[in-house]
């Protein structure tokens, strides 16, 4: 910026970051100082302790590590799905010529507008009747599925600022259209299709709804999550220790993909320099 | 109905138990195999009692595994999240179950199978009288087999609170309500803690109406063969009301926002009393760690002095065997295990007295005892939230919500009209 | 999970973007126009089963079932329109209708214009306010469930929550119940809602700050401007396109809310947090009243719909 730095904007913003994150703090504190310490808030100092109490018994309490690699492995297949078909599919949207070409087109781009509420009867009952309930493929199909609205349109908006001079080229090289898709535009468009994955990989992580109603003996984090908390007694400690291995992963990915999200929320914008 | 049952216990329970440990076993044990599922819904301690329950009956039945079905996605009431598992296709083989209403939503969805033949051949009847029977039938054909029943018309206190207030434990309603100046003395600001967030706000209307209209006229609501605002109705709630105005809880915002009374009552010592199910007196014990009787305890709910005093709001549980199981057999020898000594002596540790005769009941800790025998002095209803069906039984909690925040007359009529509105269309 | 989606959804969405990139038009001849369409039917078949099932079917049965009666596992029952009669005359759906308007545009008008607010802010000394920024974006990436419990943990009604304690330092013994009084339950919702929102808008309003050209800030400069009025004269009216994208997405996302509600109130108090999304999930899913939840659904469908429409219009014209 031109000009001198506004410290005081600088204050402010920074008191206002800190703040923010001060709900995060707490859950950490709670989880690591002994419930009789914080019953009258986590914040107090009257006594202070460290016990790794909590961190240690939620494992045996709950089968929180099956539910932390089972909530890895579902993500990362959906996350695998999506990013394998929809750059497929946005490529021959694009440069494929076919017949209901763009009214497809136009359907799943505009699917976005469905809320997943949508899906929920429906679906219930299709696996219902096809004993598909507690399968995993129950929450993979709507994972991926539901995705494509906003992957294929993602992909196919990068392969339109695609240079089709590489396209000509294969052409004349006698490539056919799927070797084009492999040779030329896939190894050329992996920023889209990275951004697609990470968009995923945290909304299939992080979902609650549809693995809470089609799922049964093996059951994702954040439904786990909501389990946690006893019928009748408060482990505001093991609650706490549940929620920061429920959004570990997702945060850690988050944090270090922001940069692209920044970047490629800019570049979607139309903020372009 | 209860004083059979204890009477026999307390005289037979030595009798019975060499008896059936001596030949139930091998008559049981054979050839029982595979895979038995029961849908378990109960967590933290309860969920630990059924672990080691479930232990037991593997150990005595070594070719049978058990696996429990634990439903997600009811919060507050666990049948949300069982309607989903069992019309979802779930199948098990057992389904552990505390409401009559839902027994009766099950039986007409064809789910549940009938036990009459094996309460013949298993002998239940030397366990279970006939009126334990009766609460698990439906128009005579008997679909559960109740083990454990808890008295509901019990309130919950800390020993020391109650010292320090210079107060024993109020007999009458008057002294009751006097009560809560004195306890707000001693420094507990909040002298009664109703958990109002999901449903046990319910509770003190619900032993309120046994108590100003008799069990007869609460069954009646319970089939809506009277509607809600019948007078008698609005006289129970205005008693509640009564309690509210004397200044008996915190501001209705906080009580609508509980959902775990322990803490409120026994870390911030704010609230002494608590009408809580049975199930606090093993919370209390093996969450919290106290003595019972001794850090805590109860008294009968104070009489009102209207005729009706007799009268108590209990709970059962109950097991149900499904149509669809996959291990009929072993799902019937579980039945006779659980209100078997084996069984029925693991629930009495945790602090939940059986029906069952073959209960020693001298494992019972002096609360429950009181309990047990305030149920067995009283004319018995069970708990009127439990009968409703589904759909009433969610507006009914919400209107007292609604009531709790304005506890005036116009609220209570306002708030029955609306009850009696649902219910209209709920039967 | 439903803010990834709209996240991502996003500024492709209702936003004037692609500003001056050359479209690619495909050339008239090709070497492999006859083995195109095969081709490209063999690409898009498992994107267009797996749409089908998870998409279209699930839009076609769900407007059917609306027209059904159907309890538990009883048969189902024509009633035509008769679910949303009895919707519209539900005092508790006609609710849920106003809950789910409040909350939706809490939300949107908190996190985006705090959001916008502290972009501008953060504008005037870009580099030193990118860990803060950082901080705030944070919370983004937090799932909702979790987002949930952090905050419930916050808001607990006894002084052990910290705001109760906050506030309890100027009014001594202060202790409100935040989301067991039905007049703050709501608006607690909404502000966790957009904390954990206010990442998003931030990002995409600093990004369309930064993109203002720097020639029009150094004049500004120049003349002597005030950062106020630079802010009000110069960064708000530029950075609008960025709000546009911002306040859409965050409508889409609190139009569908359910898992922070699911968390913290479940509805209550007395009903007031429930939204449309959340009464399709009690009616549908816990008291089986799948053509009654299938109704509800409906309408909310259409309300997302109708808010939609420019980005309808725009995705449909730009499909080429």
């Amino acid at each position: 910026m031109i000009g001198r730095i506004h410290w005081w904007t600088v204050i402010l913003v920074g008191v206002i970051a800190t703040i923010w994150v001060i709900p995060v703090l707490g859950i950490v504190v709670t989880s690591l100082r002994p419930p009789s310490e914080v019953a009258l808030g986590w914040w107090r100092l009257d006594t202070f302790s460290i016990t790794f109490s909590a961190w240690i018994r939620v494992w045996d309490e709950y089968p929180l590590a099956q539910a932390f690699w089972f909530t890895g492995m579902l993500a990362a297949l959906a996350t695998l799905g999506t990013m394998l078909l929809a750059p497929i599919a946005a490529y021959a949207f694009h440069f494929l010529k076919f017949p209901f070409r763009r009214l497809l087109l136009i359907l799943i781009i505009n699917a976005f507008v469905l809320p997943q509420q949508v899906v929920v009867i429906p679906l219930f009952t299709l696996w219902r009747d096809l004993k598909l309930i507690d399968n995993i493929a129950a929450v993979l199909i709507p994972y991926i599925g539901l995705s494509f609205a906003w992957s294929i349109f993602l992909v196919k908006n990068f392969l339109e600022d695609f240079p089709k001079e590489l396209i000509e080229a294969a052409k004349i090289d006698g490539c056919g259209p799927i070797s084009t898709l492999r040779h030329v535009v896939l190894p050329n468009a992996t920023s889209p299709i990275f951004a697609v994955g990470v968009l995923q990989f945290l909304w299939s992580w992080n979902a609650l709804l549809l693995p809470m109603l089609y799922l049964r003996s093996m059951q994702p984090l954040p439904v786990l999550l909501t389990k946690v908390a006893g019928t009748y007694e408060s482990n505001w400690d093991l609650r706490s220790v549940a929620a920061i291995v429920t959004t570990i992963v997702p945060l850690i990915v988050f944090v270090i993909f922001q940069r692209q999200f920044a970047a490629g929320s800019q570049t979607r914008t139309g903020a372009k320099e | 109905m209860f004083n059979r049952t204890l009477r026999r216990r307390t005289v037979m329970a030595g009798v019975m138990l060499a008896a059936l440990a001596g030949v139930s076993p091998s008559v049981l044990a054979q050839d029982l195999s595979g895979e038995l599922v029961i849908l378990q819904w109960q967590t933290g301690t309860d969920g630990q009692m059924w672990k080691d329950i479930e232990a037991k009956f593997m150990e005595l039945h070594p070719g049978v595994s058990v696996r429990e079905f634990q439903p997600a996605g009811g919060q507050g009431d666990a049948r949300g999240g069982m309607r989903t598992a069992l019309l979802g296709g779930e199948v098990v083989d057992i389904i552990i179950n505390t409401w009559p209403a839902f027994r009766a939503e099950l039986v007409n969805s064809g789910i549940l199978r009938p036990i009459d033949e094996q309460w013949a051949s298993f002998g239940w009847d030397d366990k279970l009288s006939q009126s334990w029977r009766d609460l698990g039938s439906i128009d005579g054909t008997t679909y559960g087999i109740t083990y454990t029943y808890g008295d509901r018309s019990a309130i919950w206190y800390k020993t020391s609170q109650l010292e320090k207030a210079g107060i024993t434990p109020p007999a009458t309603w008057e002294e009751f309500l006097a009560s809560f100046d004195k306890l707000k003395a001693a420094g507990y600001p909040a002298p009664v803690v109703i958990p109002a967030k999901y449903w046990a706000h319910t509770e003190w209307f619900e032993t309120l109406l046994l108590r100003t209209a008799g069990v007869e006229v609460a069954a009646q609501l319970a089939a809506h063969q009277i509607p809600w605002t019948d007078p008698k109705i609005k006289t129970a709630l205005m008693k509640y009301a009564e309690m509210l105005q004397a200044g008996c809880c915190a501001a209705p915002a906080t009580m609508l926002a509980t959902e775990e009374p322990y803490p409120t009552l026994y870390t911030s010592e704010e609230s002494s009393y608590l009408l809580f199910g049975m199930w606090t007196n093993s919370a209390l014990k093996n969450d919290l760690g106290l003595e019972e009787g001794v850090d805590y305890s109860i008294f009968q709910f104070p009489a009102l002095g209207m005729g009706f005093d007799d009268t108590s709001s209990v709970d059962t549980k109950e097991l149900n065997v499904t149509t669809n199981g996959a291990n009929p057999a072993a799902a019937d020898a579980f039945l006779d295990f659980i209100v078997g000594p084996d069984a029925s002596n693991i629930m009495a540790n945790y602090g939940y007295a059986s029906p069952s005769t073959a209960m020693d009941g001298s494992l019972l800790g002096p609360v429950q005892q009181i309990a047990t025998s305030a149920v067995s002095s009283s004319k018995v209803q069970f708990v009127l939230g439990d009968l409703l069906p589904g759909d009433l039984v969610d507006e009914y909690r919400v209107q007292l919500q609604k009531f709790l925040q304005n506890p005036t007359e116009a609220t209570v009529d306002e708030v029955l009209a609306a009850i009696e509105a649902k219910a209209a269309t709920a039967y | 999970m439903t803010r990834s989606v709209a996240e991502a959804v996003t500024d492709r969405s209702g936003v004037p973007s692609r500003a001056g990139g050359g479209r690619l038009r495909l050339p008239a001849t090709t070497g492999w126009r006859i083995k195109e369409a095969p081709a490209a039917w063999l690409l898009i078949a498992p994107v267009i089963i797996l749409f089908g099932i998870a998409v279209v079917y699930p839009l076609i049965d769900t407007i059917r079932l609306s027209f059904y009666d159907i309890k538990g596992l009883a048969p189902a029952k024509w009633v035509g329109i008769g679910n949303y009669v009895t919707l519209f005359n539900d005092s508790t759906f006609r609710n849920t209708l106003l809950t789910t308007l409040i909350f939706t545009l809490g939300t949107t008008v908190i996190s985006v214009s705090l959001g916008w607010v502290l972009a501008m802010l953060c504008a005037f000394a870009p580099a030193h306010t990118t860990p803060f920024r950082g901080m705030m974006f944070v919370t983004f990436g937090i799932s909702e469930a979790v987002s949930g419990y952090m905050w419930l943990n916050i808001l607990r009604p006894d002084k052990a929550g910290l705001l109760n304690a906050v506030i309890g330092v100027f009014v001594p013994g202060y202790a409100h119940s935040w989301l067991g009084d039905p007049n703050t339950a709501l608006w607690a919702l909404i502000f966790v809602a957009s904390w954990s929102g206010v990442g998003l808008p931030l990002m995409l309003c600093f990004a369309a700050v930064q993109s203002i050209p720097k020639t029009v800030l150094e004049a500004a400069y120049m003349d002597g401007a005030k950062p106020t009025s630079i802010m009000r004269h110069i960064m708000m009216p530029l950075s609008l396109p960025g709000v546009r994208v911002a306040i859409f997405i965050n409508l889409l996302g609190a139009l569908r809310a359910f898992d922070i509600i699911y968390v913290m109130t479940g509805g209550g108090p007395v009903r007031a947090t429930e939204t449309v999304g959340y009464f399709m999930y009690r009616e549908s899913m816990t008291q089986f009243k799948l053509g009654y939840g299938a109704a509800a659904t409906v309408v909310l469908l259409v309300a997302v719909l109708v808010i939609s429409i420019p980005a309808i219009i725009q995705r449909t014209a730009g499909a080429k």
